[in-house]
């Protein structure tokens, strides 16, 4: 019943001008999924009269269980586009053929990870929109991201069924709500100024917002109805749109074309009088079955149906009519194939957001060019569990040269650093495979522009990589993904039968790979730790485990833990200093709090290790009013050499500094990823060296004397700085009628919530809340919200920023030095802390 | 002193717990024995400072060393320049600031003494990052090794301060019945078998007539 062949699929794969690669986002329950399916039923996968009700791409029993998306899915579609639709195509195409690779991602945050990795290897995104709940939350944080990864947006006002069946709002009513959607979208788009990518905010009058039903199948765009109208006025087609949207108005009366609302009884809108009305008048047809009138209708419509639907009633009848008028896939199809960019337009300005090395050689210009005949570049986005137990698919993207069955590749992941040999593999790809919903299909090869599963990979790709060709060994690797979510929650696991320890610690392993965010680690006390997004990240992370990984074994998981970060208030009352054990080197040390805004700066990847100094020292002077020669004396970010701590050289003309250096680096990475309270990763801290006496032969001050010098030296500075906590807040977006706010009030100030807007939205009762939550309160929180408001308030929590505890650690008795206890506790450390004496040496 | 019971105290317990046998020392004696003189490497000044600070007596009895034993080879000892260590090479770690040293020696046309390392219970870098430590496997670095390090820093430093082909004495378990001398070039050298350790390597300076006629005992047959 696949309309298409693989044999078609593959052709088109080497027409870079007819591929769209493009992802759904949107907010939780907005539609994504359900109007996905549309579009694989037009591919003829699945059959039309099902879909809205299959969601072809939740292929997950949980997902289907809980009708939420949790892992983002790829699906290739082929579609013929008829010469018709494609006439006003300006841009370069090969044909009428067209291959759609579609991901399908998830709303909620706590798998916003997945959605970062669906828009790496896409290049443009379907933005979804309740058009009664309008831009929540989510959309906004999912629409940021797509527009930082320069990733073309084009708009759809989903579930416009409930206009017309549940809320029965008249024409000009739903135009102020749609244009209010659209609106608060362009408003988010019109901050993300990009010459090269241009303006990308949406406008109905040019085709990029498209109005769509997904649970009755139907779509429209002003073009759709633009063409049926356009010939009966004698206008073109773009003039038509233009008059379908916005301050345009027609008086059937007087057939005149105003734009101002004359007062007179008949004179509508555009949009009311061509668009939402006869849509309207055909729904309430259907449903009140006058198939009398509906089908002298229909026929001036030009809608042809079958015998047997016409038996159908109500509903039903109402779903097959809209599909047969309005179909979702030909509205949004043409959307996409118009206004989305092909991979051969959009590698030409991504080239810079991708690459890491330089922008003028070979591997970037075969970037650049999308050229099959390249070296390969291949960027592994996230790996996907196969159907046979514990392996695992790589998928990414192809972006130049073209990736075959059998291949050498070499393999650069993440901690690759070009010119060395860590973490970095050649091996060969076993097969090559497109994803086309619930099955795979295997390929000969895969040029670039598309997206592509690989066999064999996974023993050495743990969560991403680039893939180039066996001899390119001067490539640099693909950009690393930014999240916007990190992994602030985490619970402790051990199995309930000690024997099934090896089970746990291979799930574990797994399990990392699975998912592009949750992290696995093992604490000093044995434990076997697991952090992800939120709760209900960690639920599934879980459940994954258990079931998928472990084989079922039982495991007995903790209460859910938070993870603190480690700062400094003030410059370091003194300079410190420590001597390494044989007494004959010194370092001496500072601590100071980076200037605000610079620790964000480093999440979000603007200053990092791998930063052209120059660029770096000129960022750091003009905003943060660094000195221009000590940006550059940076020696490191850490830990993991890019977080949010650094050390910066101040000596002045000390010999073999340069020697040591590596010591003192390594020597930092360990401390500030267990800083001196609580062994919690530190942020915000600049470490500065202030001066270094060394011995005088190179074997007297190697890493075994330097390195846990520079570390005590470093706590010391840490302990002299009025050191505190910082704990991680989330923004918690709460929508609820009015009668629900006074719970919700309630149940926020109880768990140390405040709120910080309160806002109704127009046209409808219902209030959107923002306030900022601690996370370690927020367990429980949406059962208790729950609770409080009987059901009426939904919680979506994201993480937002790192909020200092103005107490004391150092204090005793106070709340951030019990806290300091219980952490020190749980990891199996002393409860009291090092003293500050044990870091320090006096003269 | 004799039949008193010993003590093995290694690096760890030299470096970081020397405190408590400083402490014994105020009211005992304590001899503490090194391998070859008491002040041959710095390592042990600072002991004596910190005990002159307690109070505690020092007293030093000297003994051989390879700073002085080394004349067997039959370079004069007023003739050596400044004397520098040779580090083993790792991944990222390749200090070359013996290099510079060893340029003014044989600018003053003086003989190197190069100590070659020895690691014995040290921990591994990456455990020492870890905070957990665990110790390497013990070892000496050869003349072999030494010679191919030197070469190594010589072609990326450029400075010409030596070659293959510059004059070197190996050393090999100086003072022991079985010790080996041999003296060539550096090319040379690189092949020969100086057996087990401890190894030592002197890069030979301006030579004396009488300091050549020595070294020809030692000189390597090709």
């Amino acid at each position: 019943m696949v309309k298409f062949t693989v044999e078609e699929l593959r052709r088109i794969m080497d027409k870079k001008n007819n591929i769209r690669n493009m992802s759904v986002i949107a907010h939780v329950d907005h539609g994504k999924s359900t109007l996905t399916d549309s579009l694989v039923a037009a591919a003829g996968i699945i059959a039309q009269e099902v879909a809205g009700d299959v969601r072809m791409t939740d292929t997950r029993a949980d997902e289907a269980e809980r009708g939420i998306t949790i892992k983002s899915t790829g699906i290739s579609l082929f579609y013929e586009m008829s010469d018709e639709s494609l006439k006003l195509y300006k841009g370069e195409r090969d044909g009428n053929e067209y291959l759609i690779n579609l991901i399908d991602s998830p709303g909620h945050v706590d798998f916003s990870s997945e959605v970062t990795a669906a828009l790496r290897i896409t290049d443009g995104a379907l933005v979804v929109v309740d058009c009664i709940e309008g831009v929540c939350v989510q959309t906004e944080t999912v629409l940021r991201q797509a527009l930082g990864e320069r990733i073309r947006p084009v708009l759809t006002v989903n579930k416009m069924d409930r206009c017309f069946l549940e809320l029965q709002v008249e024409g000009e009513e739903a135009y102020q709500t749609f244009s209010r959607v659209i609106e608060n979208a362009n408003v988010i788009m019109a901050t993300y100024e990009d010459t090269l990518l241009g303006d990308v905010q949406v406008y109905p009058e040019k085709g990029t917002v498209a109005f769509s039903a997904g649970l009755h199948g139907w779509a429209f765009t002003l073009s759709s109805f633009a063409k049926m109208y356009a010939s009966k006025f004698g206008v073109d087609e773009f003039k038509m749109m233009e008059r379908l949207w916005g301050e345009n108005f027609f008086d059937p009366a007087t057939k005149k074309w105003t734009n101002k609302n004359t007062g007179s009884a008949t004179c509508k809108r555009g949009f009311v009088q061509f668009c939402y009305e006869p849509i309207k008048q055909i729904i309430n047809t259907c449903m009140n079955d006058q198939k009398d009138k509906l089908w002298p209708m229909l026929q001036k419509l030009g809608v042809v149906m079958k015998a047997d639907e016409k038996e159908l009633m109500g509903k039903a009848l109402m779903k097959r009519v809209m599909q047969t008028w309005l179909p979702a896939s030909n509205a949004l199809l043409e959307m996409m194939i118009y206004h989305l960019p092909s991979p051969s337009k959009a590698q030409r300005y991504r080239v810079e957001n991708l690459y890491e090395g330089p922008l003028d050689d070979v591997y970037a210009t075969a970037i650049r060019n999308c050229d099959p005949e390249g070296p390969l570049m291949l960027y592994v986005s996230k790996m996907i569990p196969a159907s046979d137990k514990g392996r695992f698919f790589a998928f990414g993207r192809v972006f130049s040269g073209r990736v075959a069955t059998g291949m050498k590749v070499r393999i650069m992941g993440p901690n690759y650093v070009p010119g060395q040999k860590k973490d970095l593999y050649v091996k060969s790809v076993q097969r090559t495979v497109i994803w086309m919903g619930k099955k795979q299909e295997s390929v000969e090869d895969v040029p670039c522009g598309n997206t592509v599963a690989m066999v064999g990979l996974d023993q050495f790709i743990t969560k991403n990589a680039t893939l180039t060709n066996e001899k390119e060994s001067d490539a640099c690797p693909i950009r690393a993904m930014k999240f916007s979510v990190s992994p602030v929650v985490r619970v402790a696991v051990q199995c309930k039968v000690a024997s099934d320890l090896p089970k746990l610690v291979e799930g574990l392993k797994r399990l990392a790979k699975s998912d592009p965010m949750v992290l696995c680690t093992i604490e000093e006390s044995g434990e076997h730790i697991i952090a992800g997004a939120g709760e209900l990240h960690l639920e599934i992370c879980l459940k994954d485990l258990q079931e998928d990984f472990m084989g079922g074994a039982e495991i007995i998981v903790s209460p859910p833990v938070v993870s603190f970060r480690e700062t400094v208030l003030e410059k370091s009352c003194r300079t410190v200093m420590s001597k390494s054990p044989n007494k004959h080197n010194r370092l001496y040390m500072e601590a100071r709090p980076l200037e605000e805004g610079l620790a964000e700066a480093i999440d979000d990847g603007r200053i990092g290790p791998r930063d052209d100094p120059k660029v770096r020292s000129k960022i750091l002077s003009e905003e943060f009013g660094w000195d221009k020669d000590l940006a550059k004396k940076i020696w490191c970010f850490g830990p993991e050499t890019t977080g949010p701590n650094m050390v910066v050289d101040m000596c002045k003309g000390v010999q073999y500094l340069n020697e040591i250096k590596d010591s003192v680096v390594a020597g930092f990475q360990w401390a500030s990823k267990e800083g001196a309270l609580a062994e919690e990763n530190m942020r915000g801290i600049c470490f500065e060296v202030c001066d270094v006496v060394l011995h005088a032969d190179a074997i007297h001050r190697g890493g075994g004397q330097v390195i846990p010098t520079a570390r005590r030296v470093i706590y010391a500075s840490q302990l002299t700085a009025k050191p505190r906590l910082l704990e991680p807040v989330y923004l918690v977006e709460i929508q609820a009628p009015e009668n629900a706010l006074g719970g919700i009030y309630g149940v926020l100030n109880q768990k140390r919530g405040h709120v910080f807007e309160e806002m109704q939205r127009p046209g409808t009762p219902l209030y959107n809340i923002k306030a900022y939550l601690p996370v370690i309160e927020s367990f429980g929180f949406s059962s208790q919200l729950r609770a409080a408001t009987s059901g009426q308030a939904f919680p979506q929590c994201v993480f937002d920023h790192w909020d200092m505890m103005t107490s004391d650690p150092l204090e005793a008795g106070s709340q951030a030095s019990t806290l300091v206890q219980d952490i020190r506790k749980r990891k199996g450390l002393k409860e009291q802390m090092t003293p500050l004496s044990d870091f320090e040496d006096k003269l | 002193m004799y039949g008193k019971e010993i003590t093995v105290a290694d690096r760890e317990m030299v470096e970081e717990r020397a405190d408590q046998m400083l402490r014994e020392a105020a009211d005992a004696d304590v001899a503490f024995l090194v391998v070859g003189d008491p002040f041959g490497a710095t390592t042990h000044t600072d002991l004596v400072v910190r005990a002159k600070n307690m109070g505690v007596e020092v007293k030093v009895i000297h003994n051989a060393s390879v700073m002085n034993a080394v004349g067997v080879c039959g370079l004069q000892l007023y003739r050596y320049g400044e004397t520098i260590s040779i580090p083993f090479f790792t991944e990222t770690w390749r200090p070359d600031s013996f290099y510079e040293k060893i340029q003014n020696n044989r600018r003053l046309g003086l003989h190197t003494l190069c100590l070659l390392d020895i690691r014995v219970k040290e921990p591994t870098l990456e455990s020492l990052c870890r905070g957990k430590k665990v110790y390497e496997p013990p070892r000496f670095m050869s003349v072999n090794t030494a010679i191919s390090q030197l070469l190594e820093v010589e072609e990326l430093c450029g400075g010409s301060a030596y070659g293959a082909d510059s004059l070197c004495i190996g050393v090999a378990r100086l003072g022991s019945d079985d010790q080996k001398i041999v003296a060539g070039p550096m090319k040379k050298l690189l092949d020969v078998d100086f057996g087990p350790p401890l190894h030592c390597l002197i890069i030979v300076g301006e030579t004396h007539p009488v300091e050549e006629e020595m070294i020809e005992f030692h000189m390597i047959k090709s």
